[in-house]
């Protein structure tokens, strides 16, 4: 299921990157003297998500699918507490209880197929059940002030933190589990990097200034020309791709992750925040690292499921 | 419709680790979890290890704040009155601990905000501020406090003098003070000694005492240190008791 081969190659190329970056940040720092902090600190951010993703991914798919659900699990813990949905117990319970629903309907089989991996048609359905249950909350205790936000801010965090980024878990179920997920996990970071290169050597024209005054749009089509080129690049972890599904992989990277980046900054320029959280050195919370993951992930999910097919 | 307001908790800019320190401590539904999970273990613990044994649990007052004060000598003590409460309220009850001694380093702070839920009390540099704190606390209606007026663990055993400060939150005031005597703490986990000794222990909660009508500090302090004296004599004759002090 998980084919050994395709993890040795990303594992090399992990290696070698992070090599890479270690050197050069070495070299910037210590040898050129230049102020190479920020940098430094993201570099050890890397050095500890890295084994830890690849680590899961390796032990198999219910590691992979449990690894995948805690993170969902925090990063809807961010976004409730960055809002103040963190309040409301009872709401924040629910969803709790919905992400671990989707993380159990991610491991088991449907009950008529003992052989299908995942109970995909449950899973689909699922934020259906879990909006019902958050809209029956201010009904259970009969108030009205101020609830529309409160089921806004559940049913975003749910469907969009918990759900979409769901998909990505799901993944595991394919039949080249291991290829997808490692492909989505590298190449989405790639774009982010490009993006911000991209961004700081050719950088002119200000994309949304409101929402995130350092992007650019030389930088945005940077990172949509690395985001084309990442498919044909990882093209060994794609089994089944062919030209088309390879050209919509690229498209659903290249703009995908630029999107989702900027979607988080929305709720975070809403909120008055620079980041969601602390939890990873020099990368703020796991949501300011999983920004685009969430929207590239069901993307190209339901891509590679239509055109490919999952198992 | 009105603008949308969001308040983001307390605490969300801060590391795991200092989030542990901040206090009030803001809900953490992670840290619920683990606290409940380890006091179930814990009470099992005292049963069968020390032979745990608590009477006059219903002394403790129901649907108002209320403040248990005890005899202080071991560490075990802030968990022995814990796990005389109802299970659900070890969430909303605040031992008060040294902060010079139990928020100093990592696995200390982590221990007493996860595990004993204890309030950083200032007892050195700014006592005062503590106290305020221990006073807004107890301005919640589920909300209960622990307080050792001694101070400090005795050293041998023997009750020391009540210091001030419970007269100072409590005088004047609505509050019940549950006095609480621990039998059996010091022989179990003395001053000094690494691991606790199987020894039974034993909680006697005596009747709760309110001191509206008495504004002094003192005399709210002396009130309650000959309370808690009083439960130090094992009423029980027909079992054999446990030597009160030593």
């Amino acid at each position: 299921m998980l084919d050994n081969q395709v993890i040795r190659t990303y594992l090399a190329i992990a290696g070698g990157v992070l090599l890479l970056a270690g050197t050069v940040i070495v070299i910037l720092k210590f040898v050129l003297k230049k102020n190479a902090e920020h940098a430094w600190h993201s570099f050890r951010g890397w050095l500890v998500m890295i084994p830890l993703v690849v680590g899961a991914v390796l032990l198999g798919r219910t590691a992979t699918i449990v690894f995948f659900g805690l993170i969902a699990l925090a990063g809807f813990t961010e976004f409730a507490r960055a809002t103040g949905l963190y309040r409301d117990w009872l709401i924040t319970g629910f969803v709790y209880l919905g992400i671990i629903a989707m993380t159990i309907l991610t491991l088991v089989p449907p009950p008529d197929e003992a052989a299908t991996l995942g109970w995909y048609g449950m899973f689909m359905a699922l934020p259906v059940y879990v909006v019902a249950g958050i809209l029956l909350m201010p009904i259970l205790r009969d108030r009205t002030k101020g609830q529309l936000q409160l089921l806004a801010l559940g049913i975003v965090g749910f469907i969009y933190i918990g759900w979409m980024f769901g998909h990505l878990a799901f993944l595991a179920n394919g039949r080249n589990a291991a290829g997808a997920i490692l492909f989505l996990l590298f190449s989405v970071p790639l774009c982010d990097v490009a993006a911000y290169t991209f961004g700081k050597f050719f950088g002119r024209h200000k994309m949304r200034p409101n929402i995130s005054p350092n992007k650019t749009w030389q930088g945005a089509v940077g990172a949509f020309a690395v985001g084309m080129a990442l498919p044909w690049i990882f093209r060994f972890s794609l089994a089944g791709f062919g030209t088309r599904e390879l050209l919509l992989a690229g498209l659903i990277v290249g703009i995908g992750s630029q999107l989702g980046d900027l979607s988080i900054s929305v709720i975070k320029r809403d909120i008055g925040i620079k980041d969601m959280g602390t939890l990873i050195e020099g990368h703020g919370g796991i949501l300011d690292r999983i920004d685009s993951l969430i929207y590239v992930a069901p993307l190209f999910f339901h891509m590679t499921r239509f055109f490919v097919g999952l198992q | 419709m009105d603008e949308w307001e969001y308040k983001p908790t307390a605490d969300f800019d801060k590391t795991p680790i200092e989030k542990l320190s901040v206090f009030p401590r803001q809900p953490d539904m992670f840290v619920y979890a683990i606290r409940l999970a380890v006091h179930a273990v814990l009470r099992v613990w005292m049963r069968v290890y020390h032979r745990y044994h608590v009477r006059g649990r219903e002394h403790l007052p129901h649907d108002q704040p209320f403040v248990m004060v005890a005899n202080h000598a071991s560490h075990l003590d802030a968990l022995c009155l814990l796990s005389a409460l109802p299970l659900g309220a070890i969430q909303r009850t605040y031992p008060a601990a040294a902060k010079d001694y139990f928020f100093t380093s990592m696995p200390k702070v982590a221990f007493s905000a996860i595990v004993v839920n204890a309030m950083p009390f200032d007892r050195k540099e700014n006592p005062r501020a503590s106290l305020d704190l221990c006073r807004e606390l107890l301005a919640t209606p589920s909300h209960a406090l622990i307080l050792f007026p001694e101070g400090t663990r005795s050293a041998t055993g023997e009750l020391a003098p009540f210091k001030p400060g419970i007269g100072f939150l409590t005088a004047g005031t609505n509050i019940p003070v549950v006095p609480c005597y621990l039998a059996g703490a010091y022989r179990a986990w003395p001053k000094g000694a690494w691991i606790p000794r199987p020894r039974k222990l034993e909680l006697r909660i005596g009747a709760p005492m309110v001191f509206a009508e008495e504004p002094d500090a003192k005399r709210v302090a002396a009130a309650l240190e000959a309370a808690v004296k009083s439960l130090q004599v094992d009423e029980s004759s027909s079992r054999p008791g446990i030597p009160s002090t030593t």
